[in-house]
């Protein structure tokens, strides 16, 4: 990834009000954001920018969260995946998730501050 | 014996029968017998009666026969036909002197001149009479001789004239030429006949002429009467048979009954008459009656006595199998059969036979019964116990699967809205957080603004911690037990919650330090919820009180109390149930969750509270198993 350009961000989730809060307030912190309201629009939109990150909500009305994570995952390796919740999630599903390619977990409402700085972080660690 | 007194129907029925047919034709036999004999005796008493009339008749002919023939003979003395007075007198003397009876002689000639007379109460030389005239003479004269004429001589004795002619020897053919006549007193006949028939006795025998002279009697007082009679009634009947002799029954006026006889006296045309009272002969007749009657009366016992023997031999095995059916009819099979006398060789041996072995046939049946019913029995009571035990169990089940239901349905619920609020509640945030920043980029930002972005911040925490609750409660997870010692556990998570200052902790722990077995998040979301609870109602001051105990049934017992103002008798029953809150903001979820989370453990909690001095949780759980070092 060339540097001074912005790393790309997807977001994939059903609720438009969400995705747009939380595309514009990671474009605050210097994020390009783009967003998919579909998991089949989600995996269109990735082929075509090639996001270095892709938020995504395990719930999606055509599929789940974990299949577009397992899809993606086998296109890129070096794409951050994090998965968004509503809900408890098992250690099964978890642990699931993480075995199909996922990074993060992130139960909604979450800290925007910290989801911040925990996707800079994997995106520094992926530059080394 | 108890049983004899019992005897049953068909003894006295065969009684019955043997005495009808027995005793019956006894009794008629004597009956008759009696009857007969009583008329035998009677007619053979009366034949008596009759044969010594008759015999007495004989007697009295002969009697009178033999002073005639006396007469006669004298009358026919060739020295008395021939008128010489003087032989005359000495032949009369000589009769006076033999014949006792002869009262007087005299003679008479041919012309009824009274030639001689003597007599015995005469003075010697009496006056002679002329006898022409009468009757004795005329009848002599005529026929040869002459028996009649009875009278009282000097008015007392009976006594009879007899006269005889006197023939002359010489003549051809005879002529009489005179009578002699004799005077006989009659007393010796009523002597003879008083020695026959004494006084004393009841009979009585007389000799009566026709027209009722009483010629002599048995009783000598009933002669000497100038009018001596024999009653009209008895004179009526005996002058009027028309037989020489014969007898029968006399009913006398006076109503007694005599049995009397009579025989003619041949010759005198006098009759003889015998009675006696009939008593006499019925006398004899009772007395063998009596008799009869008493061998009857034997005949009968003995009857009696051999029918009850052969009636109770008879019945005896009949009864005895009725009484022994009758114990088979109730059940009973275990009598003594050694009662039960062995078969005889006959219908009622067969038949004794033949129950026995349905009665034996019957006994292994019943026993198949009773041990089937009592089979039954027990399979019954093995189902009943299994039902219960199923029904408890589905009860059970059923219990728990409702109540799983519901807390399903409501995690389900939880789960849905929980989620559904999450995403507008992440907007929001997201949204504050925006403004937020642009808001920090600004030169000089409305410190008010500032604060109001603070508010929403905290709210949407609070929110996003009461749909954690809800969601923690509503959770379907597996336990993941763990085994802690319960001291240690305790001391950790107190260790790192966050107490406020004005909070004091009070910690008494059992020195035995129990290890217990646990879902460690799940007992801390409990302990802390207990915690929670109490800081919250002691918002001055206060202190919580942690204690540990083993209990003596083995279970572990984990107190949290506090020092609060107690909960209200009335509201202490519904605390754990889901919902239920009387704080101004809570979900009313906490003491569920404490409730929840001690069933998954298989243990209890109940609460003690007491206004003004605080509330006191007490946890219980079953003790870990002791593990070998």
């Amino acid at each position: 990834m060339p540097s001074g350009k912005l790393p790309k961000l997807l977001i994939i989730d059903d609720d438009a009000h969400l995705r747009e809060s939380l595309a514009e307030v990671l474009e605050l912190d210097g994020f390009e954001c783009h967003q998919a309201g579909a998991a089949e629009a989600g995996i269109e939109t990735a082929k075509k920018i090639d996001p270095d990150v892709v938020i995504m909500d395990i719930q999606l009305p055509d599929s789940s969260g974990f299949q577009i994570c397992q899809e993606l995952r086998k296109r890129s390796k070096a794409t951050i995946l994090i998965m968004m919740t509503g809900r408890f999630l098992s250690a099964e599903e978890k642990k699931q998730g993480f075995e199909l390619g996922a990074d993060e977990y992130m139960t909604k409402p979450f800290d925007l501050a910290e989801l911040s700085v925990r996707i800079k972080q994997l995106l520094s660690r992926n530059k080394i | 014996m108890a049983a004899g007194s019992r005897r049953g129907k068909l003894a006295y029925k065969i009684l019955f029968w043997f005495l009808l047919i027995s005793v019956g034709p006894v009794l008629v036999v004597g009956y008759n017998l009696v009857n007969i004999s009583q008329a035998s005796l009677r007619k053979e008493t009366l034949s008596m009666q009759e044969s010594l009339a008759v015999g007495f008749s004989d007697t009295v002919n002969k009697y009178v026969m033999s002073l005639k023939n006396v007469i006669a003979d004298t009358a026919a003395l060739e020295d008395f036909s021939s008128m010489n007075a003087a032989k005359q007198q000495q032949y009369l003397n000589r009769i006076l002197q033999v014949h006792l009876a002869v009262l007087e002689l005299s003679v008479a000639n041919a012309q009824g001149q009274e030639t001689l007379r003597t007599g015995r109460f005469l003075e010697p030389n009496p006056k002679l009479r002329d006898v022409e005239e009468e009757e004795w003479f005329l009848g002599a004269m005529k026929r040869g001789q002459y028996v009649g004429h009875l009278e009282r001589f000097q008015g007392l004795y009976p006594a009879l004239t007899i006269a005889v002619a006197i023939v002359d020897p010489e003549a051809q053919p005879p002529r009489p030429i005179g009578v002699l006549e004799a005077k006989v007193s009659l007393n010796g006949l009523s002597t003879m006949l008083s020695m026959e028939f004494p006084p004393a006795g009841k009979s009585v025998a007389a000799v009566v002429a026709p027209d009722g002279f009483l010629v002599a009697h048995s009783n000598l007082k009933e002669v000497y009467r100038p009018d001596a009679r024999l009653p009209d009634d008895i004179l009526k009947i005996i002058t009027t048979q028309s037989n020489e002799k014969g007898g029968g029954e006399i009913s006398m006026p006076d109503g007694s009954r005599l049995l009397g006889a009579y025989s003619d006296v041949r010759d005198l045309n006098w009759v003889v008459y015998v009675q006696q009272p009939i008593d006499i002969a019925n006398k004899t007749a009772a007395e063998m009656t009596r008799q009869t009657l008493t061998v009857l009366g034997w005949v009968v016992l003995c009857i009696l006595l051999l029918s009850l023997a052969v009636a109770n031999h008879i019945t005896q095995p009949v009864r005895l199998l009725r009484e022994l059916a009758d114990r088979t009819g109730r059940g009973q099979f275990e009598g003594d059969l050694s009662d039960i006398p062995s078969p005889t060789n006959d219908e009622i041996g067969d038949l004794q036979q033949t129950f026995l072995t349905m009665r034996d046939s019957l006994k292994e049946k019943t026993g198949e019964l009773i041990h089937a019913k009592q089979e039954l029995e027990r399979f019954t009571k093995f189902l009943e116990k299994r039902v219960d035990a199923r029904t408890r169990e589905l009860k059970a089940a059923q219990d728990e699967l409702i109540k799983k239901e519901r807390l399903a349905a409501i995690g389900q619920m939880a789960s849905v809205v929980g989620h559904e609020i999450r995403n507008p509640l992440a907007v929001i945030n997201n949204s504050i957080y925006f403004i937020k920043t642009k808001l920090g980029q600004a030169s000089a930002p409305d410190p008010k603004v500032a604060k109001h972005i603070k508010i929403i911040e905290s709210e949407i925490l609070q929110a996003n911690g009461i749909i954690n609750e809800i969601l923690t409660y509503s959770r379907q997870r597996d336990l993941k037990p763990e085994r802690v010692l319960v001291n240690n556990w305790l001391e950790e998570l107190l260790s790192v919650y966050p107490f406020p200052p004005h909070i004091a902790v009070e910690k008494r722990f059992d020195p035995a330090n129990p290890a217990i077995e646990i879902d460690t998040a799940e007992m801390q979301q409990a302990v802390r919820n207990l915690i929670g609870n109490g800081i919250e109602v002691m918002p001055q001051k206060g202190t919580i009180h942690v204690r540990t105990a083993r209990q003596a049934d083995g279970n572990v017992l984990i107190e949290i109390g506090d020092t609060g103002p107690g909960i209200p008798p009335e509201v202490l029953d519904k605390i754990f149930a889901p919902f239920f809150t009387t704080k101004a903001r809570g979900t009313g979820l906490g003491l569920a969750v404490v409730r929840k989370v001690m069933d998954r453990h298989r243990g209890r909690v109940d609460v003690e509270s007491a206004a003004a001095r605080g509330t006191i949780f007490r946890l219980y759980l079953p003790a870990a198993w002791e593990r070998r070092r």
